[in-house]
């Protein structure tokens, strides 16, 4: 594995504290949408199971995401990890897609770690609309959650902080060498998986899964018992079946695992590192 | 086709949805879809930034030889996104990394845009720009007086990956202007696999039903990372195993990616598949587990008129001496294993038996194929629903040029004298040694197109030298796209379109037994000057002074479409650049070819005693009936080409024809008199490999690989690729390095009497003991900056990518192709990338 040091990303002091203060700021703000009021205004909550009985190891997904977002080289928007364990002739190989996870937040206040960081948030309002016609209310803000659970980043209100890249457990954030920060352009902007939010808002599913060979990522809306990432989370039983379940961020990918990748294939981000997040084949 | 009706299905719930959209985001910023609303898998695209609907264009990928069908995205005139065309009946909708980053093959910034005309010495990168008239002339001034003197044949074409129209456009202007000198590549990827099934069933190209399948094994193909006919072979098969429970096993020295997710990994060692499908033979014949269904379209003996029974008793007794305990000796297989993976494959409803370059690129790898048709017919499992089927694929019916008086070709494509018996699929890797050496002639202009002779075959030292030297050959051009190993001796370099800026018409086997026909057409207009070969030919054409039956490569593909039963009727030319596909609805999954049965009545048609073929002695050119039927099928030359049918017990059938140079009968040659008279085994038999007899202690065996996000030699420009997989250490065994004291990471010397590589260890619980392997896209002398970590030595024109001051990685692999011998099976002249011993030691 290379270095995060040989990274872009890298040069970015990711350490930077200031936590205190942000906890502060997010717990100021009120939940974004009360729970009752979701029900009532039917949002979708959109999600994705990998099965990863079926996930190979293509990386078709990778390749897939770098171009539909023209992402840049030195940080990745999703990878699969690989790994190799056990003794020969016994010897297993596992793989797993590993992206934002969308989270929900914490029980308290329902805000994902990245964005109780951010300082621009809570920033505008909006409101979002739902296809039968209701509105839900909502705040924006240097990186924010949708009412439809799609974890986003304004770079126009992005300051470039680069704190919510340090909160992530997951370390799937970046800076973008090819994008400013809108609110401080001496700095770049922050990016990640928006699930391809621009696919999505027009009634596609986003471009990993749309190439997925195996169908190994599923994806859907949660709210929709319909829905055949509902109907997998309930028939397997998912909702525990999450990266570092521990952290409390409810993630909102959920992992179809019978072989134990999530313990076998999963690496962690080491603190202020990011190079569990570049996709490497060995 | 249940999957393509769902496809459509989404299709029409796709618009709905749209509409939904858009009604729901018409008072605000944000638009959103409620959860009841399924949204479509793919079919449109959307520029993140924008937020514009790109324009969507249907057309074929070329990264591999699976050429899907696939719809490129193009926002402001840039091609932006490519996607698995969601109507294809092969693909499914879906594309593989490698297809995924062709976006970066039109736009990486080594391109080479413009013709380029050498001026200093060969291999000095010293070039001029000149222009495309200029060029053609240069080459007309060249090729016109061999043609003119009757020599055309000195004029050699070589070609890599070419197929479909993009072959058929260039073998037409080769007849046009007279030469046969024609190379190739297949001898390097898997020759020996065809020509063990030719000398069988008579065609070629075995695909796998995996929609139906109920069993599989795998021999040395990693069908999940890399494969001839990846994108819809792959994906039936994973959700085969894991949708329907259908268990795979792999045999593989390496822990691939297919084995990794196979119900089990089976190490086994080099060489040995062949010895251990024998041994399942062996397994399934005692214990009465065979299938005697298909015993009867099998010879086994040289009795072309044995029963079932007695063909049974041949069969045993051929395989009696493989047994699991014998072949677990040699193949480190537990015999325990063999039976029961034997015992599973038999008693499977149907069953798929897969091998490819890992099987065959040996020593006798052709007679390793025969091992695995072999246990495929035992059990019932050829051509039949759920089997090793016989691959299908588009018939195009396309315009034919006049073609020239003389026609001559240089005896330079099928090895040296003595290499290969049955080399159907020539001798390629020897091309260049044998223009070296001379003895049958040497091109005077040679011209090689989409392929790198001195980075893919073996022994890359020599190659180079070879193409440096001009007293060899005096004249040298290339199409390109990429300055590479070869490009740099050439005295012209021509710029190549990619496939993603041309036309062409596409006829890949499907996965499911029905023909798909499709197109590739340009999805951008050609960067800078780049040209298509197919609107070269009719320019260099009229500098020759003759006509081609097209004007352009579209007027070629627009004439084929006109001309092709089904594509004609559904729109034609018009219909296909909409839509990009096409099959015929009513079509049935086409299996049971041999069982077809044949009307002989017809004129000249005798039934020839010696064989029971029927075939037409006036169309085989015999004097007379009585003469026909003295010589007899087998004695009169050409014969082959005449039969009809084969007498099996009474009945006429068509049964496996003679489609190739094998002069056969119609049944599966199990016995196979030309194996036979040319002194290789008659019946499938295990052959050690005589390297590795005589190998020391101390030496390893090096096995190459592909893996999922690289080609041979075409992918390594591309910068999403690369950032993947820039590096390829060596696999080694832990055992195996601690013998050397080598530890993971260390630098390795990996080396042999011809030359050296130097690379890393990568010490791993995933591959066997004794060997080392190492994977076969990388090393690259030139390939441009995201390939070989520097600028091609010579200016393209390409415009340049802001994208490089991101790249991050130093490393750029090492190439095993040094250190491997161009070296034949003596039986199909397939090159032997697996067979080579090296020594290994820390560097």
């Amino acid at each position: 594995m290379n270095k995060i040091d040989k990274l872009k990303i890298s040069r970015r002091d990711l350490l930077t504290t200031g936590t205190g203060a942000a906890v502060v700021g997010a717990a100021a703000v009120a939940t974004p949408l009360k729970s009752a009021e979701a029900a009532k205004a039917k949002a979708p909550r959109w999600g994705m199971v990998m099965d990863l009985r079926k996930c190979i190891g293509c990386r078709a997904c990778t390749v897939a995401c770098k171009a539909e977002n023209d992402v840049s080289l030195g940080r990745f928007r999703t990878v699969v990890q690989e790994n190799t364990y056990g003794k020969f002739p016994n010897t297993k190989k596992g793989f797993l897609p590993i992206m934002c996870n969308h989270c929900e937040g914490n029980e308290k206040d329902k805000i994902p770690p990245c964005i109780k960081e951010c300082p621009e948030f809570p920033g505008e309002r909006a409101k979002f609309k739902t296809p039968d016609g209701k509105t839900i209310r909502y705040r924006k803000g240097g990186t924010y959650k949708r009412p439809d659970g799609v974890v986003l980043v304004d770079t126009e209100k992005c300051i470039g902080c680069g704190k919510c890249i340090d909160a992530c457990p997951y370390g799937v954030r970046s800076f973008d060498p090819f994008t400013k920060a809108g609110k401080d352009t001496s700095k770049q902007a922050v990016d990640k998986c928006d699930l391809c939010v621009h696919r999505l808002d027009n009634g596609l599913e986003p471009s990993c899964a749309n190439t997925c060979q195996g169908r190994a990522r599923i994806f859907g809306d949660l709210n929709d018992p319909g829905s055949k990432v509902a109907q997998l989370v309930k028939e397997h039983n998912l909702a525990d079946n999450v990266l570092l379940k521990e952290e409390g961020t409810k993630p909102h990918v959920f992992y179809i695992d019978p072989d134990g990748a999530l313990k076998n294939v999963y690496k962690k981000r080491e603190k202020g590192k990011l190079d569990h997040y570049v996709d490497l084949i060995p | 086709m249940t999957k393509l009706k769902l496809n459509r299905r989404n299709f029409m719930q796709l618009a709905g949805a749209g509409g939904a959209a858009m009604a729901a985001g018409a008072g605000g910023s944000d638009k959103a879809l409620a959860g009841s609303v399924k949204l479509a898998e793919g079919g449109k695209d959307f520029s993140p930034t924008t937020g514009k609907e790109r324009k969507a264009i249907p057309s074929a990928c070329w990264t591999c030889v699976t050429r899907d069908s696939m719809i490129g995205y193009v926002e402001d005139g840039r091609l932006k996104k490519l996607e698995g065309h969601p109507q294809s009946i092969r693909g499914l909708g879906k594309l593989c990394a490698k297809g995924q980053a062709g976006v970066n093959q039109v736009y990486f910034p080594d391109r080479i845009l413009y013709p380029m005309q050498r001026v200093g010495k060969r291999g000095e990168h010293k070039w001029k720009r000149i222009s495309w008239d200029a060029a053609l002339d240069l080459i007309a001034s060249k090729l016109k007086p061999l043609r003119d003197a009757g020599t055309p044949e000195l004029f050699m074409y070589h070609y890599g990956r070419h197929k479909a129209s993009q072959a058929a456009t260039m073998y037409d202007f080769m007849a046009a202007y007279g030469t046969g000198t024609i190379g190739n590549h297949t001898s390097v990827c898997e020759a020996g696999k065809w020509v063990g099934q030719e000398s069988l069933w008579g065609g070629m190209y075995d695909n796998w039903d995996y929609d139906k399948t109920d069993f599989v094994v795998i021999f040395g193909s990693n069908q999940f990372e890399t494969h001839t006919n990846h994108i819809p072979t792959s994906q039936r098969l994973i959700r085969a195993h894991v949708d329907r429970g259908v268990p795979i096993y792999t045999f593989d020295v390496r822990l691939t990616n297919t084995a990794a997710k196979s119900t089990e990994w089976v190490p086994i060692n080099v060489g040995h598949d062949g010895l251990v499908m024998l041994s399942m033979i062996n397994v399934i014949m005692n214990e009465n587990l065979y299938r005697k269904d298909h015993f009867k379209f099998m010879r086994v003996t040289k009795d072309y008129h044995a029963t079932t029974a007695q063909k049974i008793a041949a069969v045993k007794a051929n395989v009696a001496k493989y047994t699991p305990e014998f072949a677990e000796k040699q193949s480190g297989v537990p015999a325990a294993k063999i039976r029961e993976i034997a015992r599973g494959f038999a008693k499977a409803k149907s069953a798929c038996l897969v091998t490819y370059r890992g099987t065959v690129m040996h020593y006798h790898g052709a007679d390793q194929e025969r091992a695995a048709m072999l246990l495929s017919a035992i059990t019932n499992n050829l051509d039949r629903a759920g089997g090793r089927v016989m691959g299908v694929g588009a018939g195009w019916k396309a315009p034919s040029s006049k073609k020239a008086k003389v026609n001559k070709a240089l005896h330079i494509k099928d090895g040296f004298p003595g290499e290969a018996a049955y080399p159907t699929h020539h001798v390629s890797h020897q091309v260049l040694p044998l223009i070296k050496d001379g003895q049958h002639g040497r091109p005077k202009v040679y011209w090689w197109s989409c392929y790198n002779p001195a980075f893919i075959n073996g022994n890359n030292d020599e190659a180079r030298a070879i193409l440096k030297d001009e007293s060899i050959m005096p004249f040298l051009i290339t199409s390109t796209i990429a300055y590479d190993e070869s490009s740099q001796y050439a005295d012209l370099i021509l710029p190549d379109v990619t496939y993603l800026e041309r036309w062409d018409w596409e006829d890949m086997v499907s996965a499911n037994q029905i023909a798909e026909f499709y197109i590739r057409q340009p999805l951008v207009k050609p960067l800078g000057e780049a040209r298509c070969q197919g609107d070269v030919w009719p320019e260099l054409a009229k500098r020759l002074g003759f006509e081609l039956a097209y004007s352009s490569k579209e007027d070629y593909v627009r004439q084929s479409c006109e001309m092709t039963p089904g594509v004609k009727e559904a729109g034609g030319f018009e219909y296909m650049k909409k839509h990009g596909v096409w099959h015929d609805p009513k079509a049935k999954p086409n299996y049971g070819f041999y069982e077809q049965k044949v009307d002989v009545s017809g004129d000249g048609v005798i039934r020839d005693d010696k064989t029971g073929v029927y075939w037409n002695w006036k169309k085989a050119g015999v004097a007379s009936a009585a003469a026909a039927k003295k010589k007899g099928y087998l004695g009169v030359k050409g014969a082959k080409a005449s039969y009809v049918a084969q007498d099996i017990g009474g009945t006429a059938y068509l049964a496996y024809p003679p489609n190739t140079k094998f002069v056969k009968a119609g049944y599966l040659d199990f016995y196979s008199d030309n194996f036979a008279k040319k002194g290789f085994p008659a019946f499938p038999t295990y052959t050690p490999i005589p390297e590795h007899v005589k190998m020391a202690k101390d030496e390893l065996i090096l096995t190459t690989y592909k893996i999922a996000v690289h080609s041979h030699s075409r992918t390594a420009q591309c910068k999403w690729l690369a950032e993947i997989k820039h590096d390829n250490p060596g696999w080694i065994n832990p055992k195996t390095a601690a013998e050397r004291g080598i530890k993971d990471g260390d630098k390795i010397k990996v080396h042999n009497e011809i030359g050296e590589v130097m690379t890393t260890a990568h010490v791993t619980e995933g591959i066997i003991p004794g060997i080392i392997a190492i994977s076969h896209h990388l090393g690259r002398q030139h390939s441009g900056i995201y390939g070989s970590g520097k600028n091609s030595p010579i200016n393209g024109g390409a415009s340049p990518d802001p994208d490089v001051k991101n790249m991050w990685w130093k490393k750029h692999g090492a190439h095993p192709n040094t250190v491997i011998p161009n070296s034949s099976d003596p039986i199909s002249g397939t090159q032997r990338w697996m067979d080579t011993v090296v020594r290994v030691s820390k560097a």
